[in-house]
């Protein structure tokens, strides 16, 4: 059974429509006109135990509104989501057992008290077994390198520091599944790095169910196995990742470092010159339209080629080629 | 329960940090208090009695009234922070993932300890104006006292926890909690001074009136049968509070921010 089930969702909000100048506002403050906006139009998706997912979009597509029904916070205007078994927005503090949720910058932690105090009261509020409570906090404590943090009041913490904290408490008693909104938001490489690892770590020891919405691309990159890409309230793809990438990102680029080059290239059959300069060029091309060798001999036609470096297509291309396609039909 | 003093643990040593804050905050409660005493000694100078009370019997009732309302103050303050602080802030979604109503995470949260300043003024105030009366301090009326104050502090903590629910609406819900609240400056003077709209504003509507003023009546001897109706009518109120809390946390949630 899937620990979570979202069924025919959707989610419209009663906007206000602004009207022009004084005089609309006079007019809305009288005679307010309202339109409905669809955040979240019909989407299905079933999600497994232990699943790393991944939940993008552009801003505006409807993750954070799709996240707020999961955790019970919104109420759907119309559908079916079943989170382990409970209708969250039904049996909001029951599901709030099971879950964890960090959202962006806001901070769950008490904001004049040290780390620790946070935890404990935590502690308290989810009742966690002594044991499991300390086990938890000494592994955490490990990864994310808190050692240091946990007396300092929070508000004396740096944005990566906090963050690390912020993590360790959302998972800290053993939620079956956690939603991260936008965890690494502002976050230095190494932090980056350092809270991915503790999310796969955890995932692998507790089968923990995580949904990660990003910006930051490589977050699903490392973390996830699966994604769902929604545009506009609608999901577009729901798979692995890996199929996602094969699917719509079968190009390579390639980048030449060039000698004795005379004339200017520009075009190449079947491969788009990117960028070009007296001793570089870069070029992309697809893989069932050509390959490397081919294009290979035709640079070599005018110039030495000194040195090859090749790249796969990295998710952010691939989905920015993917916008594109559904942008324009 | 616990929980909720875990919470007020928490809150302590937050307020803690603010030592100086706190101290000046409650310096200044006591004077704007002593400013009032001293518009009813004026008052009195130009009678001898307000609707058959005296000067001492006022000010034991301003006394009475000031401990409930020392109590309520720094138990029940957090929920003017609703809609400025934690709605305005989006704050309030943490609250709403916890593993608790959020009721008790918002009012464990309340950190008002300059509400002593009321609640010592209005200690003081109790027991200087009983030796003056000379009633006799029993054991009794000290439990009775105590019991009572509690049961007033709730009333009020039930009221304000009804308006608090203007958050779902307005971010200045603070200040219409506020006004509603203020009106427990009626209760602070004898019922019989009022009109008939007033009477009914503070017995039924906004029962006040059960904060101090009955049991006052009762501490001074009077004919004050009401009193015991005082805790039937917190109870009431509280159903009434965490019922309409509910329906509008279920309506906010339905539409969003």
């Amino acid at each position: 059974m899937p620990i979570i089930e979202v069924k025919n969702l959707v989610k419209t909000y009663r906007i206000l429509e602004k009207e022009e100048g004084l005089k609309g506002y006079f007019k809305n403050l009288v005679k307010p006109k309202y339109k409905e906006l669809t955040a979240v139009d019909n989407i299905n998706f079933n999600i497994e135990e232990g699943e790393l997912v991944g939940y993008i979009g552009e801003n505006g597509a409807g993750k954070s509104t799709t996240i707020k029904m999961l955790t019970g916070l919104l109420t759907p205007t119309t559908g079916k989501v079943l989170v382990n078994g409970i209708v969250p927005n039904e049996k909001r503090i029951e599901n709030n057992k099971n879950i964890g949720a960090v959202f962006g910058q806001k901070t769950q932690l008490w904001w004049d008290l040290p780390v620790i105090e946070s935890f404990r009261l935590i502690k308290k509020m989810y009742k966690i077994p002594e044991n499991e409570y300390r086990k938890n906090l000494k592994k955490f404590t490990e990864i994310l390198e808190l050692e240091e943090l946990l007396e300092k009041q929070v508000k004396n913490l740096s944005l990566g520091q906090k963050m690390r904290c912020e993590i360790a408490a959302t998972f800290i008693h053993n939620p079956k599944i956690v939603y991260l909104d936008e965890p690494t938001i502002g976050l230095d490489v190494l932090v980056k790095e350092n809270i991915r690892k503790f999310i796969k770590d955890i995932n692998k020891e507790k089968k923990t169910t995580v949904i990660l919405t990003t910006h930051d691309l490589k977050d699903i990159e490392d973390v996830c196995d699966r994604i769902i890409l929604l545009d506009k309230g609608k999901i577009i793809y729901d798979g692995e990742k890996q199929k996602f990438k094969d699917t719509y990102g079968k190009y390579v680029t390639a980048e030449f470092i060039v000698s004795s080059k005379n004339e200017e290239i520009n075009q190449l059959t079947n491969a788009e010159v990117l960028e070009e300069t007296q001793n570089k060029l870069k070029v992309k091309f697809m893989h069932d339209e050509t390959t490397i060798v081919k294009i290979m001999n035709e640079i070599s036609n005018h110039c030495k080629i000194e040195d090859i470096h090749m790249k796969e297509a990295e998710l952010e291309d691939i989905l920015k080629e993917v916008y594109k396609g559904v942008h324009q039909c | 329960m616990s929980l909720y003093f875990s919470f007020l643990k928490a809150s302590l040593k937050e307020m803690l940090i603010y030592r100086l804050d706190c101290i000046v905050g409650m310096i200044s409660q006591i004077v704007t208090q002593l400013v009032e005493i001293i518009f009813i000694w004026i008052v009195f100078q130009n009678t001898d009695n307000l609707a058959g009370w005296n000067f001492m019997q006022i000010l034991l009732l301003y006394g009475v009234t000031l401990i409930s309302i020392g109590i309520s103050d720094f138990c029940f303050d957090a929920l003017y922070d609703i809609g400025p602080k934690y709605i305005r802030n989006g704050e309030f979604d943490k609250i709403l993932l916890r593993p608790v109503h959020p009721l008790i995470s918002i009012i464990g949260s309340s950190k008002e300890f300059t509400a002593f300043g009321y609640f010592f003024l209005g200690l003081f105030l109790t027991i200087a104006m009983l030796i003056k009366l000379a009633i006799p301090i029993t054991i009794i009326l000290i439990l009775k006292i105590l019991f009572f104050s509690i049961v007033g502090a709730f009333i009020i903590g039930a009221i304000n926890t009804i308006f608090s629910i203007s958050s779902f609406w307005t971010y200045r819900s603070n200040e219409v909690i506020w006004s509603f609240y203020k009106m427990y400056t009626f209760a602070q003077y004898p019922l019989d001074i009022y009109n008939k709209f007033v009477k009914i504003l503070i017995t039924m509507i906004l029962p006040f009136a059960f904060v101090a003023y009955y049991p006052t009546m009762s501490y001074l001897g009077m004919d004050a049968y009401m009193i015991y109706i005082a805790p039937l009518i917190m109870i009431i109120l509280w159903i009434i509070a965490i019922k309409v809390w509910n329906m509008a946390l279920n309506k906010y949630r339905s539409t969003g921010t």
